[in-house]
């Protein structure tokens, strides 16, 4: 049993507004992450929601250790 | 106690801290910010965890099927809410499943409240009229100072949501001071053990307070003493709008509320009665806390089902 990689977790409310980060998920594998993020975050109506493994950031302004975007 | 001299680390990051600096990654932290955070962040995910099994029972007592959907949607965001801050936690090092399945009841760090059982729905509708609004002054407290990033933002949704549960008690609360009676009675009876209960939970008075270093790094911006009166100035004033009586009144002279028995003071979770005839020091206080009250068992094998054993193996 394994809590697997983070996911960041990207949302929006309306379609004239910017996707925003909402948190982020332990997952096993992208369908599950989508499932725990999609529960999770439900305090909206969202129009948009995606995740994205942690790993998968490039940070600009942060070089070194990976950026909490942590929620 | 005098606060014991800090190293120049420490005090080199505190000083950046009141002069604005927000904490965004460990890299940024001294070891002491991080232990206080953390400790911080187990107390917070703890107590929301808790609170998910003591509700969980009590649903069953709900009066209607949507009232009952309520409590259950409340649970949802009491265990979401408990996954953010051990999310949070594992940024900083710590293993979520750990947390979770590998420690025994008694090492859970949340509330005395929360060790006790909800028996009826007068007592399901305190606890969100009480507990929640304990939470939300707490936590609001920590998102408006917090200088950890990642915890403010996270803790948008939670307030939100918290906001929500809370209503749902007050609202409660007051259909059933108006339906007298019965529900009346057992809302009063409820109020008289959860208003003690709740004081409590803001811990040692300033007075008795050791140097904090939660304080000290910013990771809240209110004493404890200032959020019990928080507490209890918006507390207070909607029981007696309900006729429902607490032990506790406001002080026109000292502009403060005023705690009306011996604080603090035994309690016996049986009888679900205060002994305002035994008063208690704050240390056995605390060895009533970590002896753990009645439900503190049932409620973790609930939460750690068959994984208790299997992650602690
Ligand atoms: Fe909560
Ligand atoms: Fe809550």
């Amino acid at each position: 049993m394994s809590s697997g990689r983070v996911y960041e977790v990207f949302a929006r409310k309306n379609h004239d507004e910017e996707l925003k980060h909402v948190g982020s998920v332990n997952a096993t594998d992208d369908d599950l992450a989508k499932a725990y993020a999609w529960t999770l975050y439900d305090e909206e109506r969202w129009v948009e929601m995606c995740v994205v493994p942690r790993s998968a950031i490039v940070s600009i302004t942060n070089e070194g250790p990976l950026p909490v975007w942590g929620n | 106690m005098t606060p014991k001299p800090l190293d120049p680390a420490e005090q080199a990051l505190i000083a950046r801290i009141n002069d604005g600096l927000m904490i965004e990654t460990v890299a940024d932290m001294t070891p002491g910010y991080k232990k206080a955070l953390l400790t911080q962040l187990t107390v917070q995910g703890d107590t929301e965890l808790m609170s998910a099994p003591a509700y969980y029972l009590a649903a069953r007592d709900a009066p209607t099927i949507n009232s009952r959907i309520a409590v259950t949607a409340i649970v949802h965001d009491e265990l979401g809410h408990a996954n953010i801050a051990y999310r949070i936690m594992e940024d900083l090092g710590a293993d979520k499943r750990q947390l979770v399945y590998g420690r025994q009841p008694h090492e859970f760090k949340h509330p005395y409240g929360f060790d006790q059982p909800l028996e009826n729905w007068a007592e399901m509708v305190v606890a969100n009229g009480f507990f929640d609004r304990a939470g939300i002054t707490l936590l609001s407290d920590v998102h408006q100072n917090t200088s950890y990033g990642p915890l403010k933002r996270a803790l948008v949704k939670v307030d939100r949501e918290e906001v929500l549960h809370l209503r749902h008690g007050e609202s409660w609360m007051k259909r059933l001071a108006k339906a007298g009676g019965e529900a009346r009675d057992a809302l009063q009876r409820t109020v008289d053990w959860m208003f003690p209960m709740t004081l409590e939970w803001f811990g040692l008075p300033d007075d008795l307070k050791r140097h904090s270093g939660q304080l000290a790094y910013r990771l809240k911006g209110l004493t404890n003493d200032q959020l019990r009166q928080t507490w209890m100035a918006a507390t207070v004033p909607l029981c007696e709008g309900i006729g429902v009586e607490v032990p506790a009144h406001f002080d026109e002279a000292t502009d403060a509320y005023v705690i009306d028995f011996p604080f603090p003071c035994q309690y016996d979770p049986n009888a679900k009665r205060w002994l305002f005839d035994e008063p208690l020091t704050w240390d056995q206080v605390f060895d009533r806390w970590k002896a753990r009250g009645p439900m503190n068992e049932r409620y973790v094998e609930m939460i750690q089902g068959t994984f208790g054993s299997v992650v602690a193996n």
